[in-house]
């Protein structure tokens, strides 16, 4: 026991030798980060961070880097139970609702309150489909950082080859069909999306709302619209994809399927994240394409992304040094930067204005067109338990694709299934009368 | 005659060729995963998934892999953890197997099912209470806050147990009646004939600790303490669009690499000892 | 004279020293067990037993997540909760399913693996790293690898099915199909592992017994059926046990392959449980459904246990 108690002295002390040293005046705080799409992310994110320690000497960052998006919540959560709550926290935008409800995230509202400006005023120059994810019950929670929406990539040689025009890809749900049929040939599909959990929510709600719809009620977290015509129609378009037009394959893929495929040739039409710009730009070999995802009502598409987070049961320090270093990681510069890198958005739109960026988007014209789809983007869906009411959705659209139902009773289930899921919260909120 | 002598060879020849089908189709993944480290076009094409080798290997997977975090510091820090771990166990664990094997004593059998009980937790019950212990323990953030938990080995004890009872008892009896103590029967006659059962939980230990994930990441914070598996999540956690295989397949080559040369270095001696001295169960 | 009586008078002393010493022996000897265990005990207490307490604690408490409303005493109402809900319940028929389908073909393969190889030839020094390698790669890894194997399509199974004329299900994607697709690949990644533990029981087949059954002019599966299988009885059992509980207790391949989709069709309940604890906040029910799974597992291992130690007993 002497022998272990002093082996773990002697590595903590190894450790402890191997930080660097840090002057008493500076505060150190904790920034947990995942990476989203690539390993290289997580390299430019540590040089990011590397650079605001050496611009100033009051905050000296750690970054911590915590795998995907659920792994990150995973641990920051399971820190902060155990005494060790991270000061900043990349976050996947949707979880906002439920981390403010479990008491986990702190209001940002202070902070502005303190720089003597308004939520209103601090938020004007983000793009206005942004606020909705960052704003829980009219109070600042979380900062965005990085975006992104649906889009359709298409592969330019197989239109060619179909007798198609790259240079008008299917604008509507009914130019879709008809563009796959053409493009669908043996082992190929016309046409492809992610199916995955996470994903599939995602896409759902980008053709419910492209059919007109909501999804679910932006301002109150106990609402969803999952047996409505919006989404009913959504849902019947995806299963006639499969089996009455037959240009897409049963059954699901996930994301890294649905890359793997529109790579090799085996897929070519596939809606994917803007997230996967850069990806796509460096892998793709074949000529492609990007459009906006088509419509049968209206165009609209949901945002997706993460925002910048504070942890609860920071110290005075803490609290200061973690909103200084979010301030220096969502100036115009910073953003406009890592926006480059990764393909994502960059959430404010006075980045679009730096000559780097024009010059970035002249260069791109991809990534033009996805900014150009920007306007008609919406919140995306953050209710109470949003991962089990998102899945909810998706068990049952997972089970039509997999011809185990059909579009009309799936849609009905996943609502009687979110219902229950949100009834607790509810019967505390809307249905608590006095 | 030579009929005699092919219908005698017959069945030995298709078994060898059937063997070889098995082993072929076992080890697929692993020529895949090396040709597919090599080739450009990492992230996918019609040819990724042949396993001919191709005509222009690159090293660019490698030099991506290698670039997206400290892999030096990674390998030290996990051969740290599961060297450390290892030392710790092969105490713990031999103790407790000898007593539970040769020593009568009151509560014998229910202690050692509530050792069993270790293996009934599944770890992500395990997360937050273990998380409060390690920072209670002040080891939050860490090596040995990694290593802790497993400090005391159920399976270990188990394995080494079986191995005890598989032991003839006639050599401690007479070392016994040569008035050894119980620390020396151990020692110089026990352990030696249990290696093949340290070294059965030796595989297991490491290659465990070598590649847990959850675990380590919840524990760790600073860069300078991160190990292996956090450096393999950049390329198998990517949540949004892309796989890149031929990073991935470098990135699992070089966490696996050490373990692989190990096995392959000390094969024979590692499965002959394992064999002659017999775990039999 | 005086000699003597000092002789003697030591003697005595020295007797009666022997026997303190004997009585003090034998009482540390009453004590060493516990010693021996204490080092294991103390860092089980630490991170087995606390949480267990923990864990049965939470189980009996229910705070509804983001309702505002306090802590309540629910007594058994989450373990009602648990068991009553579908997803829960598919998740434990899956299991079933699962353990099955991994623990037959892996006990079989890792069986016939020893046999091939257990003699020491160069060829079977190949063969036995080719079984083994994949118990060395990270589960993590091994996913994602099979996770590029399954791609409807494009993948390694799919392209060189096609190459054979054949087209493959959607592995992962189909809800009928992804279990066994997770089922293979465990096997795959788990039989080389107690390949080894037949290979070391083979050892102890009785070569005079192979020999008499040979004379006998017992085929190869009678010798198998009536005397190598008998043998190795007590290695089945063990490694029955071991490879029940690892198997049940993993759960990074789901998390990396499927995340218990399609449809729930992969959900085993350690990942219900992961679920439950870290995406739905719902601490109490997870804790439940833990608590019924420790359970579950305790009476199966106890019962291959109390199997096994009979079956050595009769053997030995």
């Amino acid at each position: 026991m002497t022998m272990i108690a002093r082996l773990g002295k002697s590595a903590l002390a190894m450790c402890l030798a191997m930080m660097p040293f840090t002057a008493t005046a500076q505060t150190k705080i904790e920034f947990f980060f995942p990476v989203p799409v690539e390993g290289k992310l997580a390299r430019e994110m540590t040089r990011l961070v590397k650079l605001y320690n050496e611009s100033q000497k009051e905050v000296a960052v750690i970054a911590v880097y915590t795998g995907g998006y659920d792994d990150t919540k995973l641990k920051a959560q399971a820190a902060a139970k155990a005494g060790k709550p991270p000061a900043v926290v990349l976050m996947s935008a949707n979880f906002n609702v439920d981390l403010k409800l479990s008491g986990d995230i702190m209001s940002l509202e202070p902070f502005l309150a303190a720089e003597q400006t308004t939520r209103d005023a601090y938020l004007q120059d983000f793009w206005p489909a942004l606020h909705a994810n960052a704003v829980v019950d009219g109070e600042l929670y979380g900062v965005p950082f990085h975006n992104s929406t649906p889009l359709l990539y298409y592969n330019v040689d197989h239109f060619k080859e179909a007798g198609l025009d790259p240079a008008k890809p299917p604008r509507t749900w009914a130019e879709l069909v008809d563009a796959g049929r053409k493009l669908a040939k043996g082992d190929r599909h016309g046409f492809l999306m992610p199916a995955g959990y996470d994903y599939l929510g995602w896409l759902m709600e980008a053709l419910s709302m492209s059919n007109g719809g909501r999804y679910f009620n932006e301002e109150y977290g106990g609402e969803v619209y999952y047996d409505q015509p919006s989404m009913l129609g959504a849902a019947r378009f995806v299963e006639d994809l499969i089996f009455k037009h037959k240009i897409m394959p049963q059954g699901v893929t996930e994301a890294g399927g649905v890359s793997t495929s529109f790579f090799a040739g085996k897929a070519s039409m596939v809606l994917l994240s803007t997230g996967s710009l850069s990806f796509i730009r460096e892998n793709m070999k074949q000529g492609y394409g990007v459009a906006f995802v088509p419509r049968n009502v209206r165009n609209a598409v949901p945002i997706g992304g993460a925002s910048l987070v504070m942890f609860n049961g920071q110290s005075e320090d803490g609290k200061k040094a973690g909103w200084k270093f979010i301030k220096w990681l969502t100036t115009a510069e910073t953003l406009g930067g890592w926006s480059r890198f990764t393909g994502y958005f960059a959430p404010r739109r006075s980045a679009y204005d730096k000559p780097e960026m024009k010059e970035f988007i002249a260069r791109n014209p991809d990534a033009k067109v996805a900014l150009d789809q920007l306007p008609f983007a919406k919140p995306w869906f953050a209710t109470y338990q949003t991962v089990a009411v998102r899945k909810a959705l998706e068990d049952e659209i997972q089970a039509m694709m997999n011809g185990k139902k059909k579009a009309d009773q799936a849609v009905k289930d996943a609502q009687k299934k979110a219902d229950e899921l949100m009834r607790p919260y509810v019967e505390q909120t809307a249905l608590k009368l006095p | 005659m030579a009929r005699h002598q092919l219908a005698r060879r017959l069945p030995g020849a298709m078994l060898v060729a059937l063997l070889s089908a098995v082993a072929f189709l076992w080890a697929s993944p692993f020529l895949w995963t090396v040709v597919a480290s090599f080739r450009p076009e990492g992230a996918g094409s019609a040819g990724m998934a042949s396993l001919l080798p191709d005509f222009t290997p690159t090293l660019e997977n490698f030099r991506n892999a290698l670039e997206s975090g400290t892999f030096g510091l990674y390998y030290v820090n996990t051969l740290v953890v599961v060297t450390g771990l290892l030392a710790v166990q092969c105490v713990t664990v031999s103790l407790a197997g000898y007593a539970f094997a040769r020593l009568r004593f009151p509560g014998r059998d229910a202690l050692f099912y509530a050792f069993l009980l270790q293996l009934m937790l599944v770890p992500p019950a395990l997360i937050v209470p273990n998380l409060r212990t390690v920072v209670d323990l002040g080891l939050y953030d860490s090596l040995p806050g990694v290593m802790a938990p497993y400090f005391a080995s159920a399976f270990g004890t188990f394995l080494m147990r079986q191995t005890f009872l598989a032991l003839p008892r006639d050599f401690e009896e007479a070392a016994a009646i040569d008035g050894a103590p119980w620390w020396a029967i151990v020692w110089y006659v026990l352990l030696p004939m249990a290696k093949p059962g340290l070294i059965a939980f030796a595989i297991v230990s490491v290659t465990a600790h070598w590649n847990e994930f959850l675990w380590p990441l919840m524990v760790i914070n600073s860069p300078a303490n991160q190990t292996l598996t956090i450096g393999l999540a950049a390329f198998t956690r990517g949540a949004e669009g892309g796989k890149e295989w031929g990073v991935l397949a470098a990135g699992t080559l070089l966490v696996m690499a050490p373990l692989a040369v190990a096995f392959v270095t000390f094969q024979r001696r590692f499965v002959d000892s394992f064999v002659f001295s017999g775990v039999k169960g | 004279m005086s000699v003597a009586g000092a002789t003697g008078a030591l003697e005595s002393v020295q007797d009666r020293l022997r026997a303190k010493a004997t009585s003090m022996r034998r009482r540390r000897m009453r004590l060493l067990p516990y010693a021996l265990l204490a080092p294991s005990l103390l860092f089980l207490a630490l991170f087995t037993y606390l949480p267990i307490v923990r864990v049965l604690v939470d189980s009996l408490f229910d705070k509804p997540h983001g309702t505002g409303a306090g802590e309540a005493f629910v007594g058994l109402g989450n373990y009602a909760r648990v068991l009553a809900d579908p997803a829960f319940r598919q998740a434990a028929l899956n299991n079933l399913v699962y353990a099955l389908g991994v623990l037959i073909p892996t006990l079989v393969l890792a069986l016939a693996f020893a046999l091939a190889v257990q003699r020491s030839t160069r060829l079977s020094a190949v063969l036995r790293t080719i079984f083994f390698l994949p118990s060395l790669v990270p589960l993590v890894a091994a996913a994602s690898l099979f996770f590029f194997i399954f791609l409807p399509g494009v993948g390694l199974l799919d392209h060189y099915l096609a190459k054979l004329g054949l087209s493959g299900p959607n592995w992962l994607g189909n809800s009928d199909v992804a279990l066994w697709s997770v089922i293979g690949l465990t096997v795959w990644k788990n039989a080389g592992y107690y390949m080894l533990f037949y290979i070391a029981g083979l050892q102890n087949v009785p070569r005079d017994t192979l020999e008499a059954a040979m004379i006998d002019g017992a085929n190869a599966w009678q010798r198998l059926r009536f005397v190598i299988l008998p043998a190795l009885a007590p290695t089945t059992a063990f490694v029955t046990v071991i490879a029940l509980i690892q198997l049940l207790t993993s759960v990074d391949h789901v998390i990396v392959l499927t995340r218990g989709g399609p449809s729930n069709a992969t959900n085993l309940v350690l990942y219900y449980i992961f679920q439950a604890a870290h995406e739905n906040f719902e601490y109490g029910k997870a804790a439940a459904a833990t608590l019924i799974s420790v359970a579950v597992l305790l009476a199966l291992s106890l019962g291959s246990l109390r199997v096994m130690e009979r079956g050595a007993r009769g053997n030995g």
